[in-house]
């Protein structure tokens, strides 16, 4: 009864209103009293089919909005980029003088450090903050191989990290008790200062005492768009009459020089402030190459977003223009309906 | 030729890079405004130290001076 009631009900409406009912397979199951399961089913059809306007409109409003904010960052990160780039060029004479002890900086990938000495300790330069990019899985991945290659030949290596980032993905790697020290959080832009305490921090996880050699990898800037892995080895600076292990750094360069106070001393000194200024050197580096790899994924990721408004802005007219084109077919079908019964 | 010499700050326990940064901030505390409010920002830094003890990780504290970093 209750659904020739509503048949009823549906005649009396405008032909093109009726048609419209006729065509939601929902109204026409509940008018003619289809079970719930049977309802469920049909719904689930037409989501699974296309989704509707309204979801279209709702996904592309979202995702413009996804695209001003990744616009947004990828604008911050080019203006920090250039006070990360002025930085740099700062501390690049304030570190290129230690290239002449010990050597310039290598490049991570496809290393062998077969000429690394027995037992070193590795400061990988990560970043607190992610959305930049493979930096940070790059340097974890060249640790973890290094520490690998070092394991082979039968060589012990610990680490410290720097960054937050690279924390969670060293905690993740290394299976052993290599992680020694981390330091988060760290805040930016660097400066001397801080350089000078996280030098501080290796010194007391026995850099001078413990290690033959430290080893920092971070990311070099090269340009906005290129960085590369790089891995600088500092070993401690010997006193008169000592045998360098390895043959490479030593104190023969400053062997012809007298000293004011005790050598011993004047060289542990020597050694904090080229240890402090091999990681400003690196760390600004890593932050310039951060930014740049944070510009480059952000507007990757703007761009990413403007075809995917574009694919949905296509099927959002495609399914506009198909209900229109439904409706005509109903109104033109309901008049000539109209028309056969005059 | 003269004995070595222990140099000062070294008796007053202080390492070398304290002894840098300290000589640093004075001189950046002796400059004349507009520079030295422009430079105060040299000296300050901040981040969070965890030592590690068998793969665990201990917990962090705060640094905000080369005093306290490395304890």
């Amino acid at each position: 009864m209750a659904s020739m009631a509503s048949l009823r009900t549906l005649s009396m409406t405008t032909a093109a209103t009726a048609a419209r009912r006729i065509v939601a397979p929902r109204t026409v199951s509940m008018a003619l009293g289809t079970t719930s399961t049977q309802i469920q089913v049909q719904s689930q059809s037409q989501r699974r089919g296309m989704a509707t306007e309204k979801q279209l409109a709702n996904k592309i409003q979202s995702t413009k909005n996804i695209k001003k904010i990744t616009s947004s960052m990828k604008m911050v990160a080019a203006a920090r980029l250039k006070g990360e780039e002025r930085r740099l060029a700062a501390s690049i004479p304030f570190n290129q003088w230690t290239y002449e002890m010990f050597s310039e900086p290598k490049f991570l990938e496809e290393a062998t450090f077969v000429d690394f000495p027995q037992k070193v300790l590795i400061v990988p330069f990560t970043s607190d903050k992610g959305l930049c990019g493979g930096i940070n899985s790059f340097i974890s991945r060249g640790v973890r191989n290094m520490i690998a290659k070092l394991d082979e030949q039968s060589k012990q290596a610990d680490v410290c990290v720097i960054g937050e980032k690279g924390r969670g993905q060293m905690q993740r790697m290394l299976t052993g008790n290599q992680i020694k020290r981390t330091c988060t959080d760290v805040v930016a832009p660097g400066n001397y200062t801080m350089a000078s305490a996280l030098s501080t921090e290796l010194i007391k996880a026995g850099a001078e005492t413990d290690y033959d050699a430290v080893i920092m990898v971070y990311n070099s800037y090269k340009n906005a768009a290129v960085y590369n892995q790089m891995y600088k080895v500092i070993t401690p600076l010997k006193t008169g009459g000592e045998e360098s292990e390895t043959g490479g750094s030593s104190n023969e360069a400053l062997a012809g020089y007298d000293f004011d106070s005790e050598k011993a001393e004047s060289m542990s000194d020597l050694y904090e402030f080229i240890i402090s200024t091999n990681l400003y050197h690196s760390f600004m580096d890593g932050a310039a190459a951060e930014q740049s790899a944070r510009m480059t994924a952000m507007e990757g990721a703007s761009s990413n977003a403007g075809e995917m408004i574009d694919k949905l802005t296509l099927q959002y007219n495609r399914a506009r223009q198909s209900r229109i084109t439904t409706e005509l077919i109903e109104i033109i079908s309901g008049a000539s309906a109209l028309e056969k019964k005059k | 030729m003269t004995p070595p010499a222990t140099n000062f700050w070294r008796i007053a326990g202080m390492s070398y890079l304290q002894y840098v940064n300290r000589a640093a901030g004075s001189v950046r505390s002796a400059l004349k405004e507009p520079m030295k409010s422009k430079l105060s920002a040299q000296g300050e830094f901040s981040y969070k130290a965890s030592a590690w003890v068998d793969g665990t990780q201990m917990s962090k504290t705060e640094i905000t001076s080369l005093s306290q970093a490395g304890k």
